[in-house]
Formats: C-alpha cells, sequence, structure tokens
C-alpha cells in the first residue's frame, strides 16, 4: 500500500509515492533522482549512504523514507550554493581529501554534521566521529586534513 | 635534478574532483535509462555439485520479470583474462564450483521483483566431495575441480636462474622457513556494477561497467555472446575504487548484456555488498616455503621458493599472478641465483584474482621477515643487510630486467632515518618496536600481447585541448596525470585539457589499470601526441619567430625561442596563426607506446625486461603492542619511495597513504574466514578493515630518480607501496616483543598466545 | 536488498503502539531501526506489522526524579552520554552508550533499541541466500542451531554494550501496556534463551530506564573489546561497578551468553574485600564460570575467555586508582 508523503530535501519539498519498505537511500535515488548519496553496504556499516536529517548525520539505508517526513534533508546535492563549492568541498578539493569519491559524498556530509555540533574538533574527536565512515582509497589522512583545514579556518561556517 | 616544470610535479586536484565532492561524478549504479530493468543473479549454495536440473518457470511466470538464463542457454565460450587460463563461464554450465558460483540470472521492471524472481528458481543439485585447501587439493586422489586439471593445478612455473644448489653449498647460513599469507578482500566502497544497452537495429552493444579493463572486457563480451568486438562498446563510468577486483568479466557484465539483447531493453546489475566479498575476487592466499643462503657479511647468494596459490574455483589471473610473484623476487635484493618453483591449485571457493601487489605482497611478506630472521642470526642489523643487498642502477640484472633508476639504497636509508631507526631498534621498551620492509614493483608488464597504450591529442581554435585516452582511472588520477602531462607538453594551463577516456568507441586502445603501468603507457602515449601537436604548431609559426622549429619552446601559455622567453607569441596567437594560414583544424596528434620488448609473452621462455621501469621503497614501522590485550597500534609509518619524478606528489602522496592503510589491513586486521567453502565474514562489519581510527601517523618521503623511459621520468607508485608495510609492521612486531610471526594477519589472538608461550618457555 | 513488504503503524501514543502489538502476534516495534531493518533485509526478521515508535511524543528525556534518573527508552545513545549526570555520575553508562557502533548509530540508535537488540550469530546474521547453505536455522523459523549442532535449542548470543552497564548500575526499566506498565529489573527483562531473548509480555513496550540514586557517586565504568574503534560489536564487553561506601562489586558483561550477565559468582568473592591482589586473582577462575559461552561468532573461545578476565582486572585496576 503505497503513501503519498511530502519530503524536504535541500529546500526542495516533493511530493512521492512512496511504500513502508523503501529506505530513504531507495527513494532519494530512485524517486528523486538523487544519485550523489551513495549505496555502498546498504546495512548501515559504511557511511557512505550518509546525509543530513535536521542537521545530523543518518544511515539513509538503514531508516524508511516514511520516517524522514517533517524532517529537513540535506545530501550532498544540497551543500553547493549557486555554483559555489561549501567550505568543506572546496577543502576537500583542494587537499586530496578523496581518490574514487565513493564514500565522498558520504564523508562530507558527516563532516559537515560533526562541524556543525563542534566547530573546532580537536583531531580525535574527529576522527571518533567520522570513523564511522569508510574508506578503502585515502588511506583516511587527507579526509582528516581536509576536515581539520577548514575546522580551524571557518568551523564549517560558510 | 634541476628540471622545473609548470604543470608537472604540482600539488593540482584531481580533474573531477570537484564533480566528485558535490556528488556529481557518475558511478554505474547512477545511470538510468528509460524502461531499464534490473538484475539478479542467483547462486550456488554448495561448494561442488553437479547441476541436474534448473527449474526457472515460476520465476518466468512472476509478474514484471522480463527474463531469465541459465548456463545452459548461453553459448560455449570459457572466458578468463589470459589466453591459456579460460576456464570460466558466465553462467556455470554443468556444475558449480564455489559457494556463489553464478548458476542462473532474472531481469525484471524493479529491483523487489528481480529479488522475489530470484527464490522462485529451484535448483536440483548433485553434490560432490569438495576441497578447501590446496595442499590438500594437489594430492593424488583429492575431488577434480576441473575436468582434465590434474592436481587441481591449473598452472605451474618452474624458474631457476643461477645454481641455487652451489650457492648454498657456499653460504654461511643457510635458512629454510614456512609463511602463509590469508585471502584478503580488495573491499572498494562502490559494488561492482553495469548497465547495458543494445540496438537491435545496428546490432550494436554498448555496456557500462565499473571495470578497470575496458578493452578486455570488450573482448570478453564479444568472445563469450559471440557478437564481433567492433559491435560492442564498452563505456567506463567513474569507479569507486577497484584494487584489481575489477579487472576480469563478471557475471553481471554478461548477463546485463544478455539481457539487453533478449529484450530490447536497458538492463542494469549491481551486486550486493555480500556478493562483492565472496563472488568476485580475493588475493590469493599463498603458502611458501623459503630457503635462502647468505654469506657471513649477510650478502644473498641464493634463494629457493616453493609456494602453493589457493586459487579458488577459476583461474582469473593465474598466470600472470604465478610470473610475478616468481620474478618479482629477483629486486629490489640482488639474488644471483633463484630458483622458484610455484603452483596455482584450484579449490572450491572463492576465486583468487588480482589484488594491489598482483602475487607479490605474499612472497614480499616471506622475504622481509626472513631477512630479518636471518639478520639477528648473522648479528648484522636488519637496515645494513637490506642497504648493501641493494640492486644498483645500470647493474646487469640476472632476470633480464633492465633497470635505469634505483633509488632503493636511498630509500632504505632515508625510511630508516626518519623511523629513527638508531636509536630505537632493540632499544625501546618491551612492547614498542621499529621495522622495516623494502619493495619493487613494475610499472606495467611488458611482455604479454596487447600491452600498449594510445592517445590522440587534439587542439581547438580557442586553444583547448582535448586527450582522447584509453586509461581507466579508477580514482587513481588517471585522467588527472595525463592531463598534466599533456599541458606540460603543450606549455597550456593545466585547466585547459580535457580527457575523454575509457570508452572503446571513442577512445584508443589501452590495456587496463592493471600492474600499475598506466602512468608510463598511457602517460607516454599522450605525451608523444601532444609532442606531435607541438610539432605541427612549431613548424607553422618557426618562420614568424625567426627561428627553426626545433628551437621552439612551449611553456606557460607561451611559445619561445629556447633561451630567449622574452621573445614569445601567445599560445592562443600561434593557433590563429596556424588557422590563418588555411590549414586544417583542430590539430591533431596521435601515437601509441608500447615498452620495449623482446618477448611476445610472459616471459617464460627467456630472460628479459619485464616492465618499462620498476618503483623501489622502503617502509618503516613503528608499533606499540599492548601486552594485555594483544592489540597492535601502528603509530606511524614511513615510506621512502623511488617512482621517479611524481607527476603530481599529492596523489602520490594519496597512493601512498591509502596503500598503508591497505598494507596494515593485511598485516592486522583483514581475513576472509572461510567454514567449509563458506565465507563467513561477507560484510564491512565483520571483514574488519580499518577505521579513521586505526590509521598511523604517516611520512612520505620522495626519492626522486629521473627516469629515462617514464614521462617526464615517472614511475609507478601505489602499488608497490602496499608490498611492504605487512612485513615492516610484523617486524616491527618482533623488535616490540621478540616474537616472529610468520603467518599473516597477526591477531590480538594470536599476539595473546605468543606472549603466554614465550613467557612458559623462559620461566621453564 | 529490498525490505519486504509489511504494513507500517505509526501509532501516536504508546497504548495505541500496545494494543496494535497485541492485536498483531507478529509486529514489531521500530525505533532507530539500525538493527530491525537490517534483520530485515536478510529476512531473519519479517514481522508482517511496524510500529513506529518515533512519532509518540515525549518518549526522548533524561531526568531526574526524587534522586532516581529516567531515561526515555527513544533518547538518542548521544543524547544519553552527553547528559552531564550520565558523564559524570554514571560513567560506565557514558562510556557503553558512546561506544555503540559509530556516530551516526549513536544518532539514530536508542537506548531502548539497544537494550532489546536481536542476539547476533555468524549462521543468523546472513542474506537469505547466504543461509540456504544449509538448513534453516531454529532463531530464523527452522529447526537446527548450527553452533550447537542440536534441534530446538538457540545460542545467538547477546552483544549490546549499554545493557551490562545498566546491570551493574542496578537499573530497572518500565514495560508499558495497554492498561498499565510494571517497573522490573532490567536482568529479568532476558530470558537468557537465543531465540526469544526478550522476556516481554506480547502488547508490551519497553519505555524507560529507572537507575536508582545509589548508583552514582560511586566508581563505574565500561571497557569494550572489538577489534576497530568504530562501527563493530563488542567481542566482549565488561561493566564494572563498586562502592567504596557499602563495599559492594557489580560486573556484568555482555557478547559471552544469549544474555547480558551478571558475574554473581566474583562479586559474592569480592564482597566486603577491599580491592586488590585478592579479588585480581580470583577473577579468571570465577568470572567465566557465569557464561556459558558458544562460539556463534568469528572470534575464538580461548580468546573470549581470556577477555572477560582480562577487561574484569583491568576495571578492577582502574578503580584502585592505577597499576
Amino acid at each position: 500500500m503505497k503513501h503519498g508523503i511530502e519530503l524536504s530535501v535541500n529546500g526542495d519539498l516533493y511530493e512521492v509515492l512512496v511504500a513502508p519498505n523503501q529506505t530513504l537511500l531507495e527513494v532519494l535515488r530512485d524517486k528523486l533522482g538523487l544519485m550523489g548519496t551513495k549505496r555502498g553496504c546498504d546495512v548501515g556499516a559504511c557511511g557512505a549512504c550518509t546525509v543530513l536529517l535536521d542537521g545530523e548525520a543518518y544511515l539513509s539505508c538503514v531508516m524508511l523514507a516514511m520516517d524522514a517526513v517533517g524532517k529537513k534533508i540535506v545530501t550532498i546535492e544540497g551543500l553547493a550554493e549557486n555554483g559555489t563549492l561549501h567550505p568543506l568541498q572546496d577543502s576537500f578539493v583542494r587537499l586530496g581529501g578523496l581518490q574514487c569519491g565513493f564514500c565522498t559524498p558520504g564523508i562530507i556530509m558527516t563532516a559537515k554534521a560533526v562541524l556543525d555540533e563542534e566547530p573546532h574538533p580537536t583531531e580525535a574527536s574527529l576522527k571518533k566521529k567520522m570513523a564511522g565512515n569508510l574508506c578503502r582509497c585515502t588511506g583516511y589522512t587527507k579526509v582528516i586534513e581536509a576536515v581539520m583545514d577548514v575546522a580551524k579556518r571557518t568551523g564549517g561556517q560558510d | 635534478m634541476e628540471k622545473e616544470f609548470s604543470v608537472v610535479g604540482q600539488r593540482l586536484p584531481m580533474v573531477d574532483a570537484a564533480a566528485k565532492v558535490t556528488g556529481a561524478a557518475q558511478f554505474t549504479d547512477d545511470l538510468v535509462f528509460p524502461g531499464m530493468l534490473y538484475g539478479k543473479i542467483l547462486r550456488s549454495p554448495l561448494p561442488h555439485a553437479k547441476i541436474l536440473n534448473v527449474d526457472v518457470s515460476k520465476a518466468a511466470r512472476l509478474p514484471g520479470v522480463k527474463g531469465v538464463v541459465t548456463g545452459a542457454e548461453i553459448p560455449d565460450r570459457q572466458y578468463g583474462i589470459v589466453p591459456k587460463a579460460r576456464d570460466e563461464y558466465a553462467l556455470a554450465k554443468g556444475k558449480v564450483r564455489y559457494i556463489g558460483d553464478e548458476v542462473a540470472a532474472v531481469c525484471a521492471i524493479d529491483p523487489e521483483i528481480a529479488e522475489e524472481a530470484i527464490d522462485l528458481i529451484e535448483v536440483d543439485y548433485e553434490e560432490l566431495p569438495a576441497v578447501f585447501d590446496p595442499l590438500d587439493a594437489i594430492k593424488e586422489g583429492a575431488p577434480i575441480i576441473h575436468e582434465g586439471v590434474a592436481n587441481n593445478t591449473s598452472f605451474a612455473i618452474r624458474k631457476e636462474f643461477g645454481d641455487v644448489e652451489k650457492a648454498f653449498s657456499e653460504s654461511y647460513l643457510v635458512s629454510e622457513d614456512r609463511f602463509y599469507s590469508q585471502a584478503v578482500n580488495h573491499a572498494p566502497m562502490e559494488p561492482h556494477a553495469a548497465v547495458a544497452q543494445y540496438d537491435p537495429i545496428r546490432g550494436e552493444m554498448v555496456l557500462w561497467s565499473s571495470t578497470q579493463i575496458p578493452f578486455f572486457l570488450r573482448r570478453n563480451l564479444s568472445a563469450t555472446l559471440k557478437i564481433p568486438e567492433s559491435s560492442v562498446r564498452v563505456i567506463k563510468p567513474k569507479v569507486g575504487g577497484g584494487f584489481g577486483q575489477k579487472i576480469d568479466m563478471f557475471a553481471k557484465d554478461f548477463c546485463a548484456a544478455w539481457f539487453a539483447m533478449k529484450t530490447g531493453r536497458p538492463v542494469k546489475f549491481v551486486y550486493e555488498r555480500d556478493e562483492v566479498f565472496i563472488a568476485t575476487r580475493q588475493r590469493h592466499p599463498m603458502y611458501l616455503t623459503v630457503k635462502t643462503g647468505m654469506s657471513k657479511d649477510g650478502m644473498i647468494l641464493a634463494q629457493q621458493f616453493l609456494a602453493h596459490a589457493d586459487g579458488g574455483a577459476y583461474n582469473s589471473t593465474a598466470p600472470t599472478m604465478m610470473a610475478l610473484s616468481c620474478f618479482f623476487l629477483m629486486v629490489p635484493y640482488r639474488v644471483p641465483n633463484l630458483l622458484y618453483e610455484g603452483y596455482h591449485v584450484y579449490t572450491n571457493k572463492p576465486v583468487g584474482g588480482a589484488m594491489r601487489g598482483h602475487g607479490i605482497p605474499q612472497a614480499r611478506f616471506a622475504v622481509e621477515r626472513q631477512l630479518d630472521m636471518m639478520a639477528e642470526r648473522l648479528n648484522l642489523d636488519p637496515a645494513d643487510v637490506r642497504f648493501k643487498n641493494s640492486i644498483k642502477a645500470g647493474e646487469p640484472h640476472p632476470g633480464g630486467f633492465v633497470i635505469n633508476t634505483c633509488g632503493f639504497a636511498d630509500s632504505v636509508q632515508e625510511a630508516a632515518k626518519a623511523i629513527g631507526w638508531r636509536e630505537k631498534r632493540g632499544k625501546l621498551p618491551f612492547g614498542r618496536g621499529v621495522g622495516l620492509g623494502g619493495a619493487s614493483f613494475p610499472s606495467g608488464v611488458t611482455n604479454m600481447s596487447h600491452i600498449s597504450s594510445g592517445a590522440v591529442v587534439q587542439v581547438g581554435r580557442d586553444g583547448a585541448v582535448n586527450v582522447l585516452s584509453g586509461a581507466a582511472d579508477i580514482g587513481q588520477g588517471a585522467e588527472t596525470v595525463i592531463a598534466q602531462i599533456v599541458a606540460e607538453e603543450l606549455g597550456v594551463p593545466y585547466e585547459a585539457v580535457r580527457v575523454t577516456a575509457a570508452d572503446t568507441g571513442i577512445t584508443p586502445l589501452d590495456p587496463g589499470t592493471f600492474g600499475s603501468g598506466v602512468t608510463v603507457r598511457a602517460g607516454n602515449a599522450a605525451r608523444i601526441a601532444a609532442q606531435s601537436v607541438k610539432k605541427k604548431l612549431f613548424e607553422c609559426i618557426a618562420d614568424e619567430l625567426e627561428a627553426n622549429p626545433e628551437d621552439l619552446v612551449a611553456r606557460d601559455g607561451k611559445i619561445f625561442v629556447t633561451g630567449s622567453p622574452d621573445i614569445s607569441i601567445p599560445f592562443g596567437q600561434a593557433i590563429k596563426t596556424y588557422q590563418y594560414k588555411d590549414l586544417p583544424m583542430p590539430l591533431v596528434g596521435r601515437a601509441s607506446w608500447m615498452a620495449d620488448t623482446k618477448e611476445p609473452t610472459t616471459l617464460f621462455n627467456e630472460p628479459g625486461n619485464f616492465s618499462p621501469n620498476y618503483s623501489f621503497m622502503t617502509q618503516a614501522a613503528e608499533v606499540e603492542v599492548d601486552t594485555t590485550t594483544g592489540k597492535v597500534k601502528v603509530l606511524k609509518m614511513v615510506t621512502a619511495h623511488d617512482c621517479g619524478r611524481p607527476i603530481n606528489p599529492m596523489l602520490v602522496e594519496g597512493q601512498l597513504e591509502g596503500s598503508i592503510a591497505g598494507g596494515m589491513g593485511q598485516a592486522l586486521y583483514e581475513n576472509v574466514i572461510v567454514e567449509n567453502g563458506q565465507v563467513m565474514n561477507p560484510s564491512f562489519l565483520d571483514y574488519g578493515f580499518p577505521t579513521a581510527l586505526e590509521v598511523p601517523e604517516m611520512e612520505t618521503i620522495d626519492i626522486e630518480t629521473d627516469d629515462p623511459v617514464g614521462p617526464f621520468g615517472a614511475k609507478e607508485a601505489g602499488e608497490g607501496t602496499q608490498l611492504s608495510p605487512a612485513p615492516a609492521i610484523v617486524n616491527a612486531i618482533y623488535d616490540a616483543i621478540g616474537v616472529n610471526f610468520n603467518e599473516l594477519p597477526v591477531t590480538p589472538e594470536k599476539i595473546l598466545k605468543a606472549l603466554q608461550e614465550k613467557k612458559q618457555a623462559e620461566s621453564s | 536488498m529490498r525490505l519486504p513488504k509489511f504494513e507500517y503503524r505509526q501509532p501516536e501514543s504508546m497504548k495505541e503502539a500496545c494494543e496494535i502489538l497485541l492485536d498483531q502476534p507478529s509486529a514489531r516495534v521500530l525505533a532507530g531501526g539500525t538493527d530491525l531493518l537490517v534483520n530485515m533485509k536478510h529476512r531473519v526478521e519479517t514481522p508482517t506489522t511496524v510500529v513506529n515508535l518515533k512519532r509518540v511524543a515525549g518518549q526522548s528525556y533524561v531526568r531526574k526524579e526524587n534522586g532516581a534518573l529516567r531515561i526515555g527508552a527513544l533518547t538518542p545513545l548521544k543524547h544519553v552520554y552527553r547528559d552531564p549526570f550520565v558523564a559524570e555520575k554514571l560513567p560506565a553508562l557514558a562510556a557503553a552508550a558512546s561506544s555503540v557502533g559509530s556516530y551516526h548509530h549513536q544518532t539514530m540508535g536508542t537506548i531502548g533499541g539497544n537494550l532489546c537488540q536481536q542476539t547476533r550469530c555468524k549462521y543468523f546474521n546472513q542474506s537469505k541466500w547466504w543461509r540456504s547453505s544449509r538448513p534453516l536455522c531454529f532463531k530464523a523459523g527452522g529447526d537446527l542451531c548450527h553452533v550447537a549442532k542440536k534441534e530446538r535449542v538457540c545460542y545467538s548470543t547477546y552483544c549490546g554494550d549499554v545493557a551490562p552497564a545498566l546491570l551493574v548500575l542496578d537499573a530497572e526499566v518500565v514495560l508499558s501496556a495497554k492498561d498499565g506498565s510494571r517497573q522490573v529489573p532490567l536482568e529479568s527483562m532476558y530470558s537468557g534463551e537465543g531465540k526469544m531473548p526478550l522476556q516481554i509480555e506480547r502488547g508490551e513496550i519497553l519505555t524507560e530506564v529507572v537507575i536508582p540514586a545509589s548508583s552514582a557517586n560511586a566508581f563505574s565504568t565500561y571497557k569494550k573489546f572489538a577489534n576497530r574503534g568504530s562501527i563493530d560489536f563488542p567481542i566482549v564487553g565488561a561493566a564494572f561497578w563498586t562502592s567504596t561506601a557499602t563495599g559492594e562489586s557489580r560486573i556484568a558483561l555482555t557478547a559471552v551468553d544469549r544474555k547480558p550477565v551478571r558475574a554473581r559468582q566474583l562479586e559474592e568473592f569480592m564482597r566486603g574485600k577491599p580491592l586488590g591482589q585478592d579479588c585480581l586473582e580470583a577473577v579468571d577462575g570465577l568470572v567465566t564460570k557465569e557464561a556459558r559461552l558458544m562460539k556463534s561468532s568469528i572470534d575464538s573461545l580461548s580468546f573470549k575467555r581470556k577477555l572477560m578476565g582480562l577487561l574484569v582486572k583491568e576495571s578492577i585496576k582502574e578503580a584502585m586508582g592505577g597499576r
């Protein structure tokens, strides 16, 4: 039995028909065509599917789309404004915080949630919060550098 | 080295970094086409069984299912990455050989229906005895996995250089030791995926695939579908990591194409994470017995190897892997006498394939561990032993390698210095230690057919440069490096270069991303193509500068006479001049490049140069062992690394950092655990590779050597550096707690057990 | 992997939620989803009705009432360990909650959900296809336990981090039903049996965790051994609480049995004794007695036994103020 729901994604309201058994990840990708959020494992063990719900980092593959009703969802596509990269995105580009880029949207969304909550984290605190985002390419070194660079400069505030 | 470059050698962001950070970069699963169908594969739950009957009727009748196929219906054409090793069907015919082997596939209008349909397929199996260890599988009487392959040994290699027996008899110390390197999964973040679309009117197939080898994939598809290669176009979208696991055609490629042909609709297959763990590829587990003879002062006189590689159910890259494992024992140390005997043995388990290092990590672990053990027995410093055994550039090589540049000896010294070797080795408190590991790797293998690369460089009216290259960027930055090389050659800004790559319908041939050959091979092709463009331009405008074309230089957006940079023409103006002389536009240059080779096949008949050039590195690790829990914390890893000249130092660092994490995973964390042929931990949760919390402080030291063969002096980076972390770490553990571990991974449990045994031995 | 189909109910009161559970025997409650939804993707849990608890107002709180600390069952783990009182006075709880999974799991996961998580087993937490290599296991609806190789038993393991911490804090839970509620010791909520690990009546929902005032103002700790510092379940987890005032110590372990266990024999031994060498030497012998370790994970039993003693000894040493 499908339900008509309204989802707020990146500041836009979408009316979608969803079945209860559809995850937020499925709806974002398959219904709304927002492919930036990735499916790495589908069971909440890698962080590639991270989106923000009311500013907090959520694993969209282990939540129901219907549970996102009434929340402000932000995906990777919602960070840049009018073609200007968010400081986090810019930092990752400049400092080489990515290679294949598959884990990158999830990593950047998690980093945003972390910096919004704690604008100037210690490296230890940052690593603890980012450790749920797996990466096989970078060895994490430049990922952490890129986030710390933003934390030092602006604390993630645009 | 005083050469100065404008673009090469700069820390530039990847050409597609902005696309990746905004989520705009398209990976295979991001592609959606109208009317697209979704596929799923049915896999064998048994390790070894005859397929008696496959009943797809219920699945076919399920509303929404548009196609079902089994092994019985597909052409009788086996495939494999190397011609002599073709032993695999896209869907099993007659029998299944491992838990995960593909039996049937469906496609349906949505993924949910496809999953349901798979559940409705009924298969009758007749279970056969299975064998899970290569040492058992090789014996007489073991179940035969592939018809006609005696002793389940699909490939054997025996190479001897020099006279090992004589050298052993002259050695002061001869030691024989056994080692084991475990099954490791690449675990790329992006699961394997493919989308196929077929035009029935023109008979043309297009396959988008998360692959490292578009051209080989095209060939395999053509052969197995029995359609001409010219009718198959393979396009590589962004790839979310490969590390070797996306070399080979997979069932998802074949089945997507099959159903696209049958249904006339686009078809997508994406693997689940557990399928990636179980049914793609993994690093071959290997048993190695190494016998080494050394002189009293620690010079290696001879080495003898016996290797058994656990191949799993199919060959994949077996012959290449074994050859690499053998030949790369002859670098970075001088091994004047070598005997290598290696067997690739089938077992009813997941398939071994190419994984970052491709047969060499296992052998390297054994050599580096034994070197430390023998150094101790000889009362010599392991750093000194490595240093003195280092090969040197230009010296004759027993295997026929041509080594033009070699920074190995320097790398030993630099790595040792950076980790504080003299102050720390043998001197830290119990539980802390330092260790070294050395390695070397080819920049692409020379001696195989098809290992050449082409490039086309076009310069348009506005000075914009377009490069067509077959190179397969899987996240390592191949397109970026090519853009930098071309920009440097033409003297244009990096931002002016666009690379279109890895589309067999548009771009020239390239074998793909494996063996670390892309920078040298595709980079050289792009460079020469750019030079060709430059030559045409120079010939056209030489008169304007009152010079000979040979005396012109293109740099920083200008063209000038060498030595007189103040008399110049802007690049854009030169293009206009070319146009106004009514010469045809665009300016096009093309080139193909292949390393010099004497022998066209894999060095089995006579020695020869395996690779255009070789990287060298030493890694030093500092570890802290928690002797209560057995946990090992890697505090710091130093990589001193000779990759010639890094085209992009930031990308090279990224490669080194990533390979350290991978090597550390191999040393301490990772293990594909198999029970009766079944992978017990096929998830990111249970196959726990390191997170951001586990990785050490990393320091990279660049040892520059300007290689004559590589573009702008470059050599490979990123694969060799996954050979040495594991031995460096395990060598450091020895320094920390005095226990020799010769099997990977070294888990907390093993450490606690060893400490307990050590304590008991000391008290008795 | 797609979730199976189900009817989704979103009650706005706990009473309504309880009614649905009474009405639908195979209904399951959904809190954060990080446990149930994964099991549903694997088809080891296939409720026909899923009852979302997140729309019931007022279920997320941490507050003091008459000295006791009351935590709403739907309180995210992040809010539990960030509460100043918890952080300062109930360190075992803060340590345990902040060790669960990853930062994301601590945001999405709730204390109630973590306590009521499904038990785990290497033969159970796998996809449907993976499990088709062997007969359906007892917990998943078949007959055979692949761990014990016996029929009609289940030796899956309880692996939650928060439970042992709450056990040593003498926590009670409020189980709410349609017509009322009851408050019981947390320990009694666990059956000790693998197929149905929770002893909650049909129609009951865990709504509150209550920690008595007497549990604060004492030393407490939770130590988790896992291979990585994030994402992982404990290989062994140990909670320890000790009061210099009463001379009482409490020890609880997780990932060692079908429920979290109190190491009562060891507690008995330690009663009244000062923390010291005697206690430390007794640990290894006594601590493993309370747990029936079975090989339901890829970790070896001998290693788990070692870890049980190790983590408890480390806790005692820490309470003693150093090594």
